[in-house]
């Protein structure tokens, strides 16, 4: 039985009609059309559905909608402000980071919380921040050169 | 080597900016007016038939628009391999869409269409399918046996194909080698991994015309087989090309099953209909082949390969797709053509079995080649006493010998040797010390794995496609369009064509853009594939964008009053060469070719010039002129735990003749995303199944294990060679597919030089290592 | 994933209410923590017939406080908050529990709960091997009231905890370290986001002359069906000097209390030769923080 809630989308409040089963990223892609947070493998796996709630890096595919009621929840879309991106998001571009680009955004969202607690990881913390996100094309080298370099611009 | 302005500089890629807030362009995005969702309905067991479906409570479920069953389904035999002709002899063509036969757990039996995806779910738990069991064999050896249960008509024994190829005398030649080594190598089955799942949203109209959405590698290749499949003409089947998908690595090279699906049932229903394969969905539908090689090799004493004989027995899994052509390039780039010897022997078979069904990775045979000689040459080099950089440096083929696989061609471009010998000093290979001679638990080895001879494309090859083509049009801002159907699958194809383009045309890489198409409105592309896009694609970018060149310097010309070989295309301006004040800009030329003929001006309407008018545009669609080889050699140094078994990698150096490095960070990019594949598939990846009921074992990404940011190395270093390949553009060759096939022999001979321990069945687990130093 | 059969999503306000719906929903109902091993429950079958979830993250069970019972640490405290408690961080008594911590991927430390990880009675998770070394208890709340339930007594099988009907997991209680005790916990996984293969803790107190006066080895992942200490280990430890010769021993020693399985992750044989190294090298880095 669907449940009215009331979900805080990077700022925005929306009001949806929301079943128990529903994921927070089914409710993201498919009623809010926030597609940037994406499905790699639905079970807590690949990170690519990777969002901010509270601030913290949680896969949102493991996420119940109807237990993020009236929590902050922050997508990449919610990133860049005033259309100027976030220096990971500049960093991910000048570094070569991004090359299919399916596991950039939700590897964004773990690093941004790294850097929000940490202003200058070192290698071993930046690996360890993005452990639980999988990437099959770049190695993680560039990504791991991307986040030093947004670290290293104040991000 | 000529130089060149835009090539070799990183510029930041065209798509990176849409990835990096959000990617709007993936396939799996698409969502159309009145969609429905399909899901598939999966037989659980690994060999039956199907005695009956019974789908009307199904049907009946409100929100299930329409089910498709075997029963509904074109009886037309395919192989759904998309860079072949559907029909071509060397393949099988053993595949229906759906079948009341079924062939490997997890094979489609049903398909639902609702409303919403749950809807399909439940509807298909409504389904009842009474199979009857038949006899299931999972192990090649065993499928081969006579008694074993018969999967295809006509694969007697169940071998779908048998090549052998043979030159010289290889019985001769072992009576007159010095010394004889013998070895059996096993690969294992192995998943692409593709971040996006497969997915396709096929639409119809009222006159059964087709449009299609897809995350595939081959925007023809797709119509072909589906306007086969469903038996209508291509003329009626429009494959969208996506801007860019979510990775591929040859996974998503064949039409699969949801493409027909979606489009029979769209047919039904008059409304689009989507298809999302789940995690496991993926895992069960593409595989790289397991392949056991028995290689043979005779040595003489001065340290030369004088006859090579080798056996090779590939587990196709229920149907053959990709095993036919696999085993192929398994034997000729992974086997025979490695090293130069005149007496050669080698028989390949594509076996079926019960077990999920292969696809195309990146390597697509030569890694499970590579793995075998590779360490065998250590093998050899570690009995008699050789050094194993010395050894390959013997007996390489060098620049200017024919070609292996061509001999009509030479290796116009190969610094083979030089990647030898600027790896190995990189990485310090003097200071290497004797096998298992560390003291201490942690054991430090270095090890290297080469691929002498692979492809730019696949010219040369029977019944495989090789031509593309393109468009490049130039606007009045200034700018270039340029249409394709060369697939993005992330390896930066959007990048380097276009830059290529911008190479040409003299523009700034930026100012060329990489723009809408589909299969009606731009020329056949091969798939991205076989380490293409470089050479083969970008010849033909090249060629178009010459195209549009010519004509803007003719405009110019007209404008500047000079010859169109005098001028140059230089910072967005046409310059007369050697007088730089005479030029005209590109947005002066193209605003002219596209303005009215006659003018109003104060003195009335003035005529201009007719022959100067139309868009500035060119138009290209060819084979590449030849297949040139790239040449690649991995150096890695490891450690390895001798309690717990566990490898760490620790450094690897990677050297590779390109023929021209366009884009170096993107060249950076395969071979560190190359390792990541190359180092799971030799330390911990692993397909693993039920040895009883056929079932995949690991379909998530917590049993399937691949190596994430923590296992990698912390340093991947890439040196690359420019030979300048006269055939290529700008000189370029190819890179991509190499990265992959040369970490696993790399890691095995460095964990032999570390340990002492022979490890020849990947992967190379901890365990088998303890099992090796006798600690289990 | 979600579990896709959900019929009902409760948020109680209190304890009371959950007993309530716990009676009310029955083997229908699960509590809801963090969710982050619904998706691994559900993939072994073990979901079946629950349409019913009780999520209690409003029941205010997110607290840490330390007591004089030890450290009380309320159910949906999530393992990064646990992870970042000053006493986890700096106690070498609490060591165990911090490198325990250390392992999973940051999406996982902030949404799994210690009340999730020890209710869930998963022997391939790595908190309640640590907190079995340190002597921990949790706290249940049910129709009858509150309850404690010492850690080795909580297991009733494979995935299967000894909480009645309709109780439900609150706290959990670490005792206090004693002083001059230093705890270490290592964990044998095929990548840095996996279950473990062998799991180790080792909590050792150690006196003046640098003799053991007490010692405790747990172990978990594949070695057992749940958990278990290692009588043997800890019996040749006590009273001696902990030199590397008789870590060595106590390595050796466990294999007899286990009973490795074999799956697709490893070998029975392989199993039961990485619980001797685990628990020789849980033990030496229990001994460095000591010093």
């Amino acid at each position: 039985m669907k449940q009215l809630i009331s979900l805080d989308i990077n700022g925005e409040i929306h009001e949806l009609a929301v079943a128990p089963q529903a994921s927070l990223l089914q409710v993201l892609r498919e009623e809010l059309g926030l597609i940037g947070t994406k499905k790699g493998c639905d079970s807590g796996g690949c990170g690519c559905c990777t969002v901010h709630v509270d601030g913290k890096a949680v896969y949102s595919c493991m996420v119940y909608a109807l237990s993020v009621q009236d929590k902050p929840v922050v997508t990449i879309e919610g990133l860049a402000e005033n259309g100027r991106l976030d220096p990971l998001q500049q960093a991910f571009i000048d570094a070569g980071a991004v090359q299919c680009g399916y596991c950039t955004c939700g590897t964004i969202m773990a690093a941004r919380e790294l850097l929000s607690a940490v202003s200058d990881p070192d290698e071993e913390q930046i690996r360890h921040a993005i452990a639980g996100n999988l990437c099959r094309c770049t190695g993680y080298q560039k990504i791991v050169d991307a986040i030093k370099l947004a670290a290293a611009n104040g991000a | 080597m000529t130089k060149t302005n835009v090539l070799g500089n990183s510029v930041p890629r065209p798509d990176a900016l849409d990835k990096v807030t959000g990617g709007k362009q993936y396939p799996v995005n698409v969502v159309l007016p009145g969609m429905l969702h399909a899901k598939l309905l999966r037989s659980p067991y690994p060999h039956a038939r199907i005695v009956n479906i019974d789908a009307g409570a199904a049907e009946k479920l409100p929100g299930v628009k329409a089910v498709l069953l075997p029963g509904d389904v074109p009886q037309r035999k395919y192989c759904p391999v998309y860079f072949v002709p559907t029909l071509a002899p060397s393949m099988v063509q053993d595949m229906l869409v759906m079948s009341d036969t079924v062939r490997y757990a997890g094979q489609p039996v049903a398909a639902v269409a609702a409303t919403s995806a749950r809807i399909a779910e439940q509807a298909l738990e409504l389904i009842e399918v009474e199979y009857e069991e038949l006899p299931a064999v999972f192990d090649p050896d065993a499928a081969m046996a006579d008694g074993a249960p018969q999967l295809h008509e006509g694969a007697e024994n169940n071998v779908a194909v048998n090549p052998v190829i043979a030159f010289g005398d290889v019985e001769a030649a072992f009576a007159k080698a010095d010394h004889i080594f013998e070895g059996t190598y096993q690969t294992q089955r192995v998943h692409t991994c593709y971040m996006e799942p497969r997915v396709c949203v096929v639409d119809s109209d009222t006159g059964g015309n087709l449009t299609v959405y897809s995350s595939m590698q081959h925007l023809f290749g797709l119509r072909e087989k589906l306007a086969f499949v469903l038996d209508m003409p291509e003329s009626r089947v429009k494959v969208i090309k996506p801007a860019y998908i979510g990775g591929g690595f040859g996974g998503k090279l064949d039409i699969g099953y949801i493409e027909p699906i979606a489009a029979l049932l769209s047919l039904k229903t008059g409304r689009p209909v989507r298809i999302e394969q789940t995690r496991y969905e993926d895992f069960i539908t593409t595989t790289r082949n397991p392949i056991k090689v028995y290689l043979k090799t005779g040595i003489s004493k001065d340290g030369r390969f004088v006859a090579r004989y080798a056996e090779s027995i590939l587990d196709c899994g229920a149907h053959a797709t990709h095993g036919a052509e696999v085993i192929n390039v398994h034997g000729m780039f992974g086997i025979l053509l490695t090293y130069p010897c005149a007496d050669q022997h080698w028989e390949g078979k594509s076996v079926y079995t019960n077990n999920m069904i292969g696809g195309g990775y990146r390597g697509y045979g030569s890694p499970q080649g590579a793995f075998a000689v590779e360490s065998q040459i250590d093998e050899i080099c570690e009995e008699l006493g050789f050094d194993p950089v010395e050894f390959r440096l013997k007996n390489a083929y060098k620049q200017g010998d024919p070609h292996p696989f061509n001999p009509q061609a030479r290796l116009d471009s190969y610094q083979f040797q030089a990647c030898l010998q600027q790896a190995a000093e990189r990485i310090g290979w003097s200071d290497r010390k004797p096998a298992g001679s560390d003291p201490g638990v942690k054991k430090r080895g270095i090890g290297l794995g080469c691929q002498p001879i692979w492809v730019s494309g696949c010219v040369g090859f029977p019944d495989i496609y090789e031509h593309s083509g393109a468009i490049v049009k130039l606007n009045r801002d200034g700018t270039a369009d340029l249409s394709t159907a060369a697939v993005d699958l992330g390896s930066g194809q959007i990048t380097t064509l276009c830059m290529i383009a911008a190479e040409e045309l003299g523009l700034a890489a930026d100012q060329v853009h990489m723009t809408y198409a589909d299969t009606d409105t731009v020329p056949f592309d091969a798939p991205s594939h076989a380490s293409r896009v470089t050479y083969s694609s970008g010849n033909a970018v090249k060629a178009a964008a010459g195209e549009a060149r010519q004509r803007l310097l003719e405009v110019a010309g007209g404008m500047l009053e000079a010859s169109p070989e005098d001028l140059e295309v230089r910072d967005g301006m046409v310059c007369v060469k050697g007088s730089p004040e005479a030029k005209v800009s590109v947005v002066d030329v193209v605003t002219r070719a596209e303005a009215p003929f006659v003018v109003m001006t104060a003195e009335g309407p003035q005529p201009t010039n007719l022959a100067e008018k139309g868009t500035i545009i060119g138009l290209s669609s060819m084979a590449p002129p030849a297949n040139p080889s790239p040449a690649t050699v991995e150096f890695v140094e490891v450690e390895v735990d001798t309690q717990t078994g566990e490898v760490d990698v620790l450094r690897v150096v990677f050297a590779h003749d390109l023929g021209k490095l366009i884009h170096p960070a993107g060249a950076e990019g395969q071979v560190e995303g190359g390792f990541q594949q190359g180092m799971g598939y030799a330390l911990m990846e692993n397909l693993a199944f039920d040895p009883d009921s056929g079932a995949c074992l690991s379909s998530d990404f917590l049993d399937y294990k691949m190596p994430t940011a923590v296992e990698m190395p912390p340093k991947i270093e890439s040196i690359f060679i420019e030979s300048d390949e006269p055939t290529g553009p700008f000189g370029a060759k190819s890179l991509s597919e190499p990265c992959v096939t040369v970490p696993a022999p790399a890691i095995a001979n460095a964990i032999y030089n570390a340990v002492g321990v022979r490890v020849r069945d990947l992967p190379i687990t901890p365990e088998k290592i303890l099992a090796g130093l006798g600690k289990l | 994933m979600t579990l896709t059969t959900l019929e009902n999503y409760f948020l109680p306000g209190s304890g009371t209410e959950v007993v309530e719906l716990l009676r009310e929903h029955g083997e229908s109902a699960m509590i809801l923590a963090g969710g982050s091993f619904v998706h691994g429950l559900a993939a072994r079958d073990l979901l079946a017939g629950i349409d019913v979830f009780i999520d209690i993250q409003n029941l205010g069970l997110a607290d840490i406080v330390a007591g004089p019972d030890g450290l009380q640490i309320g159910a949906m405290v999530r393992l990064a908050d646990l992870a970042s408690a000053p006493d986890v961080q700096s106690d070498p008594g609490l060591g165990a529990v911090k490198d325990a911590l250390h392992y999973p991927p940051v999406q996982i430390m902030n949404a799994a709960t210690v009340g999730g990880n020890i209710a869930a009675v998963c022997p391939y998770f790595d908190l309640p091997t640590a907190c079995l070394a340190l002597g921990g208890k949790v706290t249940a709340q049910g129709s009858a009231g509150s309850r404690d339930i010492d850690l080795e007594d909580f297991s009733a099988g494979l995935f299967e905890s000894t909480l009645g009907k309709d109780e439900f997991l609150t706290g959990l209680v670490l005792p206090q370290p004693a002083p001059g005790s230093a705890g270490a916990f290592i964990k044998l996984e095929s990548n840095a986001n996996d279950l473990a293969i062998v799991n180790v803790a080792a909590q050792i107190g150690v006196d003046r002359q640098g003799v053991c006066h007490f010692a405790r080895v747990a172990l978990g992942g594949g070695v057992n069906e749940t958990p278990l200490r290692s009588a043997a280990a800890e019996k040749l430890l006590e009273g001696r000097k902990l030199t590397g010769e008789i870590l060595k021993e106590a390595g050796q020693a466990v294999q007899a209390d286990i009973s490795p399985m074999a799956d697709h992750r490893a070998s029975a044989e392989y199993r039961s030769a990485m619980a001797g190294v685990l628990t020789e090298r849980a033990l030496q880095r229990a001994v460095d923080r000591l010093n």
